[in-house]
């Protein structure tokens, strides 16, 4: 695999990779309300191309956690390889349980509430990561498997969980988008970081779209 | 053919569902576990036979992965099953039902529309069953069977934590046997097990569920109060002395009394840590102690420094 070139993403794809989210993730709001009744909001992604070296300072500027944040990673692999992350603020898990406020649906006693909210967080993870990674695999004609969604705590050894997997001479395309859901005072933001590997074929993908144009 | 050998030969359940969650396939596994054969089930509803499983939760993830193509994870630690089927193969577990933990995702056509999506079903319950040993392990006493220091210790820290916040009062019993270690003298430490053990459920028989009685050291015990005022913490200990007082605890072919001492603490005016909640009724012990044994006393901060 080319490194350079992998560095190199052109403004030009910038700008492609840019317009798929767009229309990425407006898909993903019209059928998150249509089909799952979550009523949320994605403001216009921003992408940056950063060294996987520079991810955790990247990360922890982003996310400027007091300790509190919920954080929900999930996991994808396919030709389109990364991770999603999910940063609610902190005090959020709770109000986000009004969403799902079926929980009386688990029908078994003695569930400690800690764990509830826990899952909680991980259902709506799971959804949220699922749709935006879902349409643009979709747009980009392929499609990806999912791990089990999992909850971190804001501390440092959890961001270098996270990019253990990365090897920090390479470079990671982020995604950013900050989330609101209507009527509720909840926000934060979804990160989708490309590993490596898959940028080159992330590059293909995007001509390819590009090409279905012309 | 080998493929679809696979399909039943796994040692896990497999379900293929069509978009009004009609069942298509249905392997070997879930035959067997369900007692359905897939003559039975095939064609129909899945709610038709597991009514339980139509919940807001369980469509919405549905809905979701035919929509999205994501995958849906059913969590043993949330759900405990997805279907209800006998637990078995479990040594020395007491879960009724299997634990399962259950993924769903997107199964695609030739022009990647998703018609169907798969569930499948894991046994989990050995290692829910390990789980719950360890949890077990790590906050119960051995002998006794009651909480251990360190769970009370982190029960204490977070009572104190609530009671900063909305101050709410807290109280504090500890409570120790009198000259237990004539009990092991005099009858052998079997008879003093058997003495700690039967004092420990006299205790717990006697305070409410969300009171919390944990063996601290060798023969001395606690009990947190939450929500409880000094005034009321004095009373329920003053019952206790007279419960044990009264209790007369037989041995083989020994009959043993015991009594016990007391110290009771809360949080009040100057007394906000888990700490100094834990010496104040430490120092009340002793003084029940030095009265004589037999005792309830409290000590606070303004009997030290009047």
């Amino acid at each position: 695999m080319n490194q350079e070139a992998s560095i190199n993403f052109s403004e030009d794809e910038k700008d492609i990779l840019q317009e798929i989210m767009n229309i990425a993730f407006g898909n993903a709001t019209a059928d998150l309300a249509e089909v799952v009744d979550i009523y949320v909001m994605l403001s216009v992604p921003n992408i940056q191309v950063i060294g996987i070296g520079e991810l955790p300072f990247y990360l922890k500027d982003t996310i400027k956690d007091d300790g509190e944040s919920s954080i929900v990673e999930q996991k994808f692999w396919g030709s389109f390889k990364g991770s999603g992350l999910l940063v609610f603020p902190s005090g959020s898990g709770k109000d986000l349980l009004a969403f799902l406020d079926d929980r009386a649906d688990y029908h078994h006693e003695g569930t400690a509430a800690a764990t509830l909210e826990k899952g909680g967080l991980l259902e709506i993870g799971n959804i949220l990561i699922g749709a935006c990674v879902g349409k643009v695999s979709e747009l980009l004609s392929t499609f990806v498997t999912y791990s089990p969604p999992q909850v971190l705590q804001g501390k440092s050894s959890d961001y270098n969980y996270l990019i253990e997997h990365f090897d920090p001479m390479q470079t990671a395309i982020v995604m950013k988008t900050i989330f609101t859901f209507k009527e509720k005072d909840i926000n934060g933001f979804l990160l989708i970081l490309t590993n490596h590997e898959s940028i080159d074929w992330l590059r293909k993908a995007l001509h390819e779209f590009m090409g279905s144009y012309e | 053919m080998i493929f679809s050998q696979m399909f039943d030969m796994l040692d896990v359940g497999i379900v293929i569902l069509d978009s009004d969650l009609k069942v298509y396939k249905w392997n070997r596994w879930m035959a067997t576990h369900s007692k359905l054969s897939p003559e039975k089930i095939v064609g129909k509803s899945l709610f038709d036979f597991f009514p339980d499983l139509n919940t807001p939760w369980f469509l919405r993830n549905c809905k979701s992965v035919f929509t999205f193509g994501n995958f849906a994870f059913f969590s043993q630690k949330l759900h405990k099953y997805c279907f209800p089927f006998k637990a078995y193969n479990t040594l020395g577990s007491d879960f009724e039902h299997m634990q399962q933990s259950c993924t769903v995702g997107p199964l695609r056509d030739e022009n990647s529309r998703i018609n169907y999506i798969y569930l499948t079903v894991q046994d989990v319950t050995e290692v829910a069953a390990y789980e719950h040993k360890l949890i077990t392990m790590n906050t119960r006493d051995g002998l006794t069977g009651i909480f251990n220091r360190r769970y009370l210790e982190a029960k204490l820290k977070e009572e104190v934590d609530r009671h900063i916040r909305y101050n709410r009062p807290l109280s504090l019993i500890m409570l120790d046997i009198d000259h237990f270690k004539k009990i092991n003298d005099t009858h052998g430490h079997q008879a003093g097990d058997f003495i700690l053990k039967n004092l420990a459920t006299t205790i717990d028989e006697r305070i409410r569920a969300v009171d919390i009685v944990a063996r601290y050291g060798g023969e001395e015990f606690c009990c947190l109060l939450p929500e409880t005022t000094s005034e009321s913490a004095l009373a329920l200990a003053e019952f206790l002395r007279m419960g044990i007082e009264a209790e007369i605890y037989h041995f083989k072919d020994k009959s043993i009394k015991i009594t016990i001492s007391q110290g009771v603490s809360d949080l009040s005016d100057g007394v906000d840590s888990a700490e100094a909640l834990l010496k104040l009724a430490d120092d009340g012990l002793y003084e029940s102690k030095r009265l004589g044994r037999n005792k309830v006393s409290m000590i606070t901060n303004k009997t030290k420094n009047p």
